[in-house]
């Protein structure tokens, strides 16, 4: 009996529940705020709100561009709630994939069976990729769905181009936890790195436009990259999305070759 | 004879700390070669380096031919492995994982894995994680057999396994031997090794310091004696004993009426009988010779930390 791709198939249907959980809580996310914005968004008396608000609280919270269907799916689903969210399950599939394996002990029987190490690596971050593809489709729908009910007035392809970026950036904070996990052989690393692309990113596009002085921060932002144009409202940038692609590909590839290299489990 | 495994001045170190200093040793195909020595010896070590999850620092390895460096899959397909420590946290049943094994580094035949699990008496639908420490042992074994791989390499296969299953697995031991699979096998008690290895390689801070045969291990081997006799003091019978060649530490138990000895030999058993035989024995009993003794003899320079 061959099969196609073990270790892929066993990353990825060993953690459906993880996945269906994820799910449902972008899911939830998605009906509470979506629905809402008619009844806020929209109307002049949270725009006067905004307004009251200081500005550098509303440019932090991306809460400038609130008043409109598209800025407010882009503020609220793509560049709050469901960035969190989708960052936290990525970063924890990619920490656990190799470094939580090692460190749990189990990945010294799957390395002493008739698998390569690259392999052991492509496999798993491949499930990655899946489950996070899963989750940026089903908020590509969902947002489908709600678009005309909710009023949001949001373009198929931009919303497509959003879902692109949404999807590169959690890969990003994932491969990061995957690559840095894989390297030092333990988990928790690997969750410190992978959150730390995730939060210095937010943060560095939050303080970098309070001011032309600490402009440079937005540079270093991969969330900066991926939502300054508001893709939402605009279309993706893809040039961004080529940048979080391809360096979430090369922190794979870093993984593979690290792995490759070293003793594990000593 | 075919060699299956061989080591020449296998070394390794983690960091600056060696932990085998050169160790050579060579399997014979199709035998049982047992590594004993403490906890800390390098046993693990030099298991891991067969299959490849950690590198040697210098020297040679040759398994089943091959360098395991380069052997790449197809050489660890050939091989059956049980970890030192097995953990099996995952949210599958035993069934489920080792069908995972068995797409890895297959074939199994047909009805082996229900086979194995009805002889160790493990319950396939349950999940890994809920398992017992033993019960996740049976399964880390039956992983490493279903296949039928030319090479077992197994790291303290018999613990946390109750009296029953390990002689179960004994006899799963003598049938892969049988079929010409080679063992190798490490244990920190020679008890459990010396009952199916051919062979025992003792291994004591990252240096082999013994590769004995079993056999050889059993004459050089040390008996405990114990005696008790009427009609004579045990001033003349310790002075009696003590003159048989190969009789050493003579201790009197009891002499109030009878006379109780306990004694160790070394050596033939015929001149101690001869001595015996002129005395009016009430008891006797001639042990089994003692591996544990042998080897704790070699490990003696500091026998403080031979267990």
């Amino acid at each position: 009996m061959k099969t196609t791709l073990p270790l892929f198939r066993r990353a990825f249907f060993d953690t459906w529940r993880s996945t269906l959980a994820w799910a449902a809580g972008l899911a939830a996310a998605a009906f509470l705020y979506l629905p809402l914005y008619p009844s806020i968004g929209g109307s002049a008396l949270m725009q006067d709100m905004i307004n009251a608000l200081p500005a550098e609280m509303t440019k932090a919270l991306n809460y400038d561009q609130i008043a409109t269907g598209p800025g407010y799916t882009q503020a609220t689903l793509f560049g709050l709630i469901g960035f969190l969210l989708m960052t936290i399950a990525s970063v924890a599939w990619g920490a656990a994939a190799v470094g939580g394996d090692e460190e749990s002990g189990q990945l010294e029987l799957t390395l002493a069976h008739g698998v390569r190490r690259v392999q052991v690596v492509l496999e798993r971050a491949l499930a990655l990729l899946l489950r996070v593809l899963i989750l940026a489709g089903m908020v590509f729908v969902l947002v489908s769905l709600l678009n005309g009910p909710s009023r949001l007035g949001i373009e198929p392809g931009n919303l497509f181009g959003a879902a692109v970026l949404f999807a590169g950036l959690a890969m990003l904070s994932g491969t990061a936890a995957l690559c840095v996990g894989t390297i030092t052989g333990r988990r928790i690393h690997g969750i410190f790195a992978g959150a730390a692309v995730g939060v210095l990113g937010y943060v560095f596009n939050a303080v970098g436009r309070q001011s032309q002085d600490v402009e440079w921060l937005l540079d270093l932002s991969p969330y900066h990259w991926a939502y300054s144009n508001s893709p939402v409202a605009n279309g993706a940038d893809w040039a961004a999305a080529g940048w979080l692609w391809g360096i979430a590909a090369a922190l794979v590839a870093l993984a593979a070759v690290a792995l490759e290299r070293r003793d594990v489990g000593a | 004879m075919a060699i299956a495994i061989s080591a020449r001045s296998l070394t390794k170190s983690f960091g600056r700390r060696e932990v085998l200093h050169g160790i050579d040793f060579a399997v014979e195909a199709g035998s049982v070669f047992g590594v004993i020595g403490p906890n800390g010896a390098g046993k693990t070590t030099t298991m891991r380096c067969l299959l490849d999850i950690i590198r040697p620092t210098a020297g040679e390895v040759r398994v089943l031919g091959v360098d395991p460096r380069k052997g790449g899959p197809e050489l660890r397909r050939r091989i059956g492995y049980l970890p030192g420590e097995l953990f099996l946290e995952g949210r599958v049943t035993g069934r489920k994982l080792l069908a995972h094994y068995e797409a890895v580094s297959g074939p199994v035949p047909a009805g082996r894995i229900n086979e194995l699990a009805e002889r160790l008496g493990l319950d396939l639908d349950r999940h890994t994680r809920k398992l017992s420490k033993g019960n996740k042992q049976k399964l880390g074994l039956l992983q490493a057999f279903m296949h039928q791989p030319e090479l077992l390499v197994l790291d303290e296969p018999t613990s946390g396994l109750d009296p029953l299953v390990q002689q179960e697995f004994h006899a799963m031991v003598r049938e892969a031997r049988h079929r010409g699979q080679t063992i190798f096998l490490s244990s920190h008690v020679l008890s459990e090794v010396q009952q199916t290895a051919d062979t025992v390689a003792i291994l004591r801070d990252g240096h082999i310091i013994a590769v004995e045969s079993v056999s050889g291990l059993r004459e050089g081997a040390v008996r405990r004696v114990r005696i008790t006799a009427t009609g004579i003091t045990a001033h003349d019978a310790v002075a009696l004993l003590t003159g048989v060649p190969g009789v050493g530490k003579v201790e009197v138990l009891e002499s109030n009426g009878a006379v109780t000895l306990s004694a160790l030999l070394e050596g033939p058993i015929q001149p101690l009988v001869r001595i015996l035989g002129s005395l009016q024995l009430t008891d006797l009993v001639l042990e089994e010779p003692d591996l544990e003794d042998a080897v704790l003899k070699m490990y003696s320079a500091q026998p403080e930390e031979a267990q």
